[in-house]
């Protein structure tokens, strides 16, 4: 290092410098290839699927003018918002008895509710196969109770998708839901309690709107989560649920239609996109 | 208006009016046998106010708490207006409880905070928006009401908190060290300032504090615990110049405490000096003598036989002078004990100085005699 670089300039040189190898991985590993990906959706294939230098803007023009495509987007779109809802509703409780319970347990508690993520979600998601399935678990303790005659179908359709999917994401929504209650400190229901709040408006006019940077971190993050899952849908909707992800998956890799995989997948960014903007606006009046 | 003059327009009368909160053998016992209150009975008449007052971990706030329904009691009971309360969740008790940190909602604004309370007894928009503007100009705050509580100063979110409590018009005013939180300019208005409402909505209340100068300027009756217990209850008079135990008149103003020796019903004997003072019946013993630090005068040495009878007039040497501003502080060797002994200044600034004998002067009254500490 030169002696003509001042005492805050090197400062801020190694500060640059210890950002460099990160920089460089993030951009050859991600920048690079969404950049290609964005490209791609751009390109004309010749039948068969080898890609061309062809500029068109044909692939983004099949996508709209197929009906089936808005059928993926609105799938897409309200089987995430239920699951982000679901997910949401189960975590929430999990969430707020661990911010209140005692710090012993507290940590022991957060380490079990994370725990799940140490399993891949492949599979866990076998694993919901195998309670969910005619034969499962499920449906066999409860043929074997004589509650039901034959199976109920608990997967290959959306519920599968539903069960498998708020499973895996409760996790995601606790940590997100932790992190944003900072605010909530119980002399607010307190204090809510001495005006004459019972423990029901307490919960809906003091807890939730003080909770609500959790609740809206939590609800961007499965939603972004669930828009670009396409194992678990696949697996538990058994080939009878058509989402936006499980459709990329098809294009790229059994119809090797690679243009269109690249235009649908930026699709999907651009609902991210969406979800972000919004989340940003909302997020805003609960600062 | 200053604080003592507001005191003087309430008539500090102690169990002459009936109670209107009256807490009953109330004992707060943690399952680990901890005993953080122990058999309080405290009346408080309407439209009076009760400082609490003692150390930290006295059992001040969780008996406001309790009063609060915030902390369930083990037993015992809680009345307001001959009303049992203690098996009441908080939220159907009807008081105020302004927080030490206010605890307004940081979520809603000024207006908002202040309508809550009004929003779940019901009351019409219309009615309520008024009562809130109401409160708001009665804590000297019109005009505030779209702020948001983190917009307000310190002294201004305390004013909310109160107008929030009051606005209710809760048959008790709970106070939780209100004024620890604000610096000590601010803190002389608002006790001046908080005391003038109570007043004027004649609330009874109950104020916790571990100032003794709030709860002697303040209160019209002062509580003042030790250890989970009431050690002494009556009007800031009878607290600070009749403590009935040495902790009280240690912990209510300065005094001088020290050792001695009884030699008959109304004299002492410290080191080798003899003072008149009323030994509370005992004949003989070893006892604690208190007397407060400006209640000894100080004048040059001279004649002790020119003197009076009737005071207790003795020799001391100045060890040590403080100046400290609006008093002087003389640390004194009075027959081998020492004494603090503290006057106001004058321009002339301390008129003794260090390794001066004084003649030192003090009403029998004002010596007080205890037995040994609990």
């Amino acid at each position: 290092m030169t002696m003509s670089l001042s005492r805050a300039a090197q400062r801020r040189l190694l500060l640059w410098a210890l950002l460099l190898p990160m920089a460089v991985v993030n951009f050859v590993t991600f920048i690079l290839p969404m950049l290609r990906l964005g490209m791609i959706s751009f390109i004309e294939a010749r039948p068969g699927g080898v890609l061309t230098d062809v500029f068109t803007f044909g692939n983004y023009i099949d996508f709209f003018r197929d009906p089936f495509s808005y059928k993926l987007i609105w799938n897409s779109l309200r089987m995430s918002l239920i699951v982000t809802l679901g997910t949401l509703v189960a975590a929430y409780p999990i969430a707020l008895f661990l911010y209140r319970v005692n710090p012993v347990w507290r940590n022991i508690l957060f380490v079990i509710t994370i725990s799940p993520l140490l399993v891949s979600a492949v599979v866990r998601t076998y694993g919901w196969m195998v309670l969910l399935g005619n034969k499962g678990l499920i449906n066999g303790l409860l043929m074997s109770a004589g509650l039901i005659d034959g199976p109920i179908r608990l997967m290959n359709n959306e519920l599968g998708v539903y069960i498998g999917l708020i499973e895996i994401m409760i996790p995601y929504m606790a940590l997100a839901l932790i992190a944003g209650f900072g605010r909530l400190d119980p002399v607010y229901e307190e204090a809510a309690a001495m005006l004459g709040a019972n423990a029901f408006t307490r919960f809906y006019r003091i807890i939730v709107p003080l909770t609500m940077p959790g609740i809206l971190l939590g609800c961007l993050l499965v939603f972004v989560l669930s828009v670009s899952s396409f194992i678990t849908p696949k697996l538990l909707g058994g080939g009878r649920v058509f989402l936006l992800a499980t459709e990329v998956y098809d294009q790229a890799i059994v119809r090797l239609e690679w243009t269109q995989a690249a235009s649908t997948s930026v699709i999907v960014l651009l609902i991210f996109g969406l979800a972000m903007m919004l989340y940003t606006r909302i997020a805003r009046r609960y600062e | 208006m200053t604080p003592s003059a507001l005191r003087e327009q309430s008539p500090a009368a102690v169990g002459s009016d009936p109670a209107y909160l009256s807490l009953t053998d109330v004992c707060k016992i943690y399952p680990n046998g901890y005993r953080a209150v122990d058999s309080l009975n405290i009346d408080v008449p309407e439209g009076q106010m009760l400082g609490l007052l003692g150390p930290s971990g006295c059992g001040k706030t969780t008996t406001l708490r309790m009063i609060a329904g915030l902390i369930e009691i083990s037993s015992g009971h809680i009345r307001v207006a001959g009303r049992e309360l203690a098996q009441e969740p908080p939220h159907k008790r009807d008081m105020g409880l302004v927080f030490q940190n206010y605890a307004l909602f940081p979520h809603m604004t000024v207006a908002e905070n202040v309508a809550f309370g009004l929003q779940m007894r019901g009351i019409p928009f219309r009615e309520a928006r008024t009562r809130v503007e109401e409160a708001l100009e009665m804590v000297r705050l019109p005009g505030y009401g779209s702020r948001k509580p983190k917009e307000l100063s310190g002294g201004q979110q305390q004013r909310v908190a109160l107008a929030r409590a009051l606005v209710i018009r809760p048959r008790i005013l709970l106070l939780d060290e209100p004024l620890s939180n604000l610096d000590a300019k601010l803190r002389d208005e608002m006790r001046v300032e908080i005391r003038e409402i109570q007043q004027r909505l004649k609330i009874t209340t109950v104020f916790v504090t571990h100032d003794q100068v709030e709860a002697l300027t303040m209160c019209d009756l002062v509580g003042v615990m030790h250890k989970g217990r009431l050690a002494q209850l009556g009007t800031p008079e009878d607290i600070y110049e009749r403590p009935n135990s040495l902790f009280v008149s240690e912990f209510v103003g300065r005094t001088n405490k020290v050792r001695a020796e009884v030699v008959d019903l109304n004299r002492i004997r410290i080191g080798s000096e003899v003072f008149s003072a009323d030994t509370g019946g005992r004949r003989e013993g070893t006892v604690w003598a208190t007397v407060r630090p400006h209640r000894i005068a100080l004048s040059p040495d001279r004649d002790r036989a020119l003197m009076s009878r009737q005071t207790n007039a003795v020799r001391g040497r100045v060890l040590r002078v403080t100046y400290i501003g609006d008093i002087v502080q003389y640390d004194l060797d009075i027959g081998g004990a020492e004494f603090k002994v503290e006057h106001h200044t004058t321009s002339q600034g301390a008129r003794y100085s260090g390794g001066q004998t004084l003649m030192c002067e003090w009403a029998p009254a004002d010596m007080l005699v205890y037995g040994e500490e609990t």
